[in-house]
């Protein structure tokens, strides 16, 4: 995009960034949405008070919680806070003053996924994997079950209502009812490694990213396969916009969207947006209010598309190393950034 | 590979169980090196560690949806070096440990396949230990054990005080039957030293142009199911798009019979060195440093594998010079 070069950055104008110092893994805005959390390749949790950050004062603040890197990073439904899981085999909760507790260990295994769900009254869900297995909690931290899986689970996600929960591995995905008195998975196979997963917000599909540069479909109920496929590399975020229209991806030299719609995505072409300059995509996170989607890209660049006109905005010029981590607050108002080089922003682009 | 200081380097140890992999594992640990690794493991042994980090995996390999038949990899081990990098400390190396009966190929292709994989890492060297005493029964009754020496870049042939000088040139033999090109250590309890072990560079190829090429009859064929491992060289320069059309038809045909192909090709109106490398069916390649003064300037082909046709590859290779 060559007007960016002249363009003005809304970093600029309406962000606040901080070096961190670390692999920012993840970003997410509290359940209040009073804080901003970053999950970290040290192993560190840093917040900003988006609170505090209207009157002038972020206040970053560290705290070391996991030995060695985070490897993921959610909110915790219970509270202000976040929880994350550590290659240490840890799973933390981190809460807003920054107090640190354990919720699980999983030993010497690696925690590589965590998925969390606020539920009505302060209630909530956790999910945690090490290798073949998932534990569920309640928000407090009391395990409800744990469930095992035929090979490494590489994703996790919950549905729109926190109802079901989808685990990505070898060979396809499996889906469990949370609530189920028999743990029994609907299996949804298709050969080959699956490396993540997202659920439909209105459950109408199950979508997994696979080691061959492609996306993995099933529809539901009936659980009909659908590809897509064309990637030049390998798809890390999948993100449905708010009422599961578009399916946003990384992967490409642009943010792919896949139409959920009108019989799409299957005999339908993707729309692309922010591309031409041959950098590929790495993040993406469509907004939970608007149809509009952030892109981050590996030379640093992050851009807003709004999905029905493929209006450009940049947001982060391109220096501060590849994008990591993108996330919304939940009224849409807030983005925050982080990078492989420990560079982290959040801009404010509430209309004033 | 001309920015290949800032990919971490990887060692994978094979071997059977009992030939002494654990026990070189700990030397490597314990040396005072000043170094820190990353060493991944699938069962937990009596491992010496400080300074290094520990990660403890099952080995899941599965199948590429690629249409290619023999390609397999280590899907955890994509995971790991991907988590590996998300962390503060950079790691000097990395060391895999496979499991006893484990075929190297699925491994030594991850860092051929996987794109993050590959951005991150070099594969620097499969390095096998093998039990002077015990290697012949094993080469009788398994697959595994020819595949682990004939994957070697290094073998270090451990526990030469169970075995008699003459039961030790026997053995040694046997070794070179199979892979020729191997640098092989003559160990007690696995006892070498470790610079002779990790950063070994032996996958960008450089030592092969030290080689000599084989000058044996064309009558040393091989049994069908044996190893074995030859060397071709060509003066004239090599036509890249004849060589790429060759070897990819070859691969393609005989590739899960190619287990290592490797090389140093001297392309025509290029200065700099050509390195290319195979697993079964896949390739890679690159060019590396420029060829020095004084250098001679021939291309070179290693092949490692079972059913191997001399005069067929020979013919192949020599169809390659540029008109």
């Amino acid at each position: 995009m060559s007007q960016t070069a002249t363009a003005t950055f809304l970093l600029e104008t309406r962000g606040t960034s901080h070096d961190l110092g670390a692999f920012v893994v993840a970003a997410r805005f509290s359940r209040d949405g009073t804080r901003l959390g970053f999950g970290m390749g040290d192993g560190a949790v840093w917040q900003m008070r988006v609170d505090g950050w209207v009157d002038g004062d972020p206040a970053w603040a560290k705290v070391d919680v996991h030995d060695g890197a985070i490897l993921s990073f959610a909110i915790d439904p219970a509270g202000g806070g976040f929880i994350s899981g550590g290659d240490d085999g840890q799973v933390k909760r981190t809460d807003a003053h920054g107090a640190v507790t354990d919720v699980a260990s999983f030993g010497m295994k690696w925690v590589e996924n965590i998925a969390t769900h606020a539920l009505e009254k302060g209630k909530g869900l956790i999910a945690a994997s090490a290798g073949k297995i998932v534990r569920l909690f309640d928000q407090a931290g009391t395990q409800l079950k744990e469930l095992t899986h035929p090979s490494t689970v590489t994703g996790l996600a919950f549905d729109g209502k926190g109802k079901r929960i989808g685990a990505s591995h070898y060979n396809g995905v499996s889906l469990w009812f949370v609530a189920a008195k028999t743990d029994t998975p609907r299996k949804l196979e298709w050969k080959g490694s699956h490396t993540g997963i997202a659920i439909h917000p209105e459950g109408e599909a199950v979508v997994s990213a696979m080691q061959e540069n492609s996306l993995h479909g099933w529809k539901l109920p009936d659980g009909q396969h659908m590809r897509m496929s064309g990637y030049p590399s390998k798809t890390a975020a999948l993100s449905f916009s708010r009422n599961g229209k578009w399916l946003a991806t990384s992967g490409a030299d642009a943010m792919v969207l896949w139409p959920f719609f009108g019989g799409g995505p299957m005999g339908k072409a993707p729309l692309e947006l922010a591309g031409g300059d041959g950098i590929i995509c790495t993040q993406v996170a469509a907004n939970p209010v608007n149809d509009v989607v952030a892109g981050g890209f590996a030379d640093g660049l992050v851009v807003l598309a709004d999905i029905q006109s493929s209006r450009i905005v940049p947001i982060v010029p391109p220096e501060h190393g590849p994008i990591s981590a993108l996330a919304w607050s939940s009224d849409g108002t807030k983005l925050a950034v982080g990078t492989e080089t420990g560079f982290a922003a959040v801009i404010d682009l509430a209309k004033r | 590979m001309a920015d290949s200081n800032a990919q971490v380097p990887v060692t994978v140890l094979t071997g059977y169980l009992g030939a002494g992999k654990t026990t070189l594992l700990n030397r490597i640990l314990t040396e005072q090196h000043g170094r820190k690794y990353a060493v991944v493991i699938n069962e937990f042994g009596e491992l010496g560690v400080d300074n290094d980090l520990v990660v403890d995996t099952d080995e899941e390999v599965f199948e590429m949806n690629n249409g290619c038949i023999c390609c397999t990899v280590r899907g955890d081990l994509i995971r790991i070096v991907g988590g590996l990098m998300k962390r503060r400390d950079k790691f000097d190396g990395i060391i895999i440990e496979t499991t006893g009966l484990a075929n190297p190929a699925p491994v030594a292709q991850t860092f051929f396949v996987d794109e993050d994989v590959k951005a991150k890492t070099r594969l620097d060297a499969i390095v096998t230990v093998v039990d002077a005493k015990h290697l012949p029964a094993r080469l009788a009754d398994s697959h595994e054990a020819a595949d682990q020496i004939a994957f070697a870049d290094v073998i270090i042939l451990n526990k030469t005080d169970l075995v008699t000088p003459a039961e030790l040139e026997q053995v040694e033999a046997m070794i070179r039957q199979i892979n020729r090109f191997a640098v092989i250590h003559r160990t007690q309890r696995s006892a070498v030293a470790i610079e002779q072990v990790l950063n070994q560079g032996a996958f960008d190829l450089a030592r092969i142009l030290e080689m000599k090429p084989d000058f044996l009859g064309e009558d040393d064929h091989e049994h069908n199911d044996d190893i074995s491992s030859m060397s071709f060289e060509v003066e004239a320069p090599i036509d890249p798009e004849k060589f790429n059309a060759w070897i990819g038809l070859l691969l393609q045909e005989k590739g899960q019979d190619l287990l290592r192909t490797k090389g140093i090709l001297n392309y025509a109106n290029e200065d700099r060195r050509f390195a290319f490398q195979a697993v079964h069916m896949i390739a890679d390649g690159d060019f590396i440093g420029p060829w020095k003064d004084g250098d001679q300037r021939v291309s070179r082909l290693v092949f490692i594998g079972r059913n191997l046709n001399r005069p067929q590859l020979r013919r192949g290779f020599e169809g390659c010079a540029a008109d």
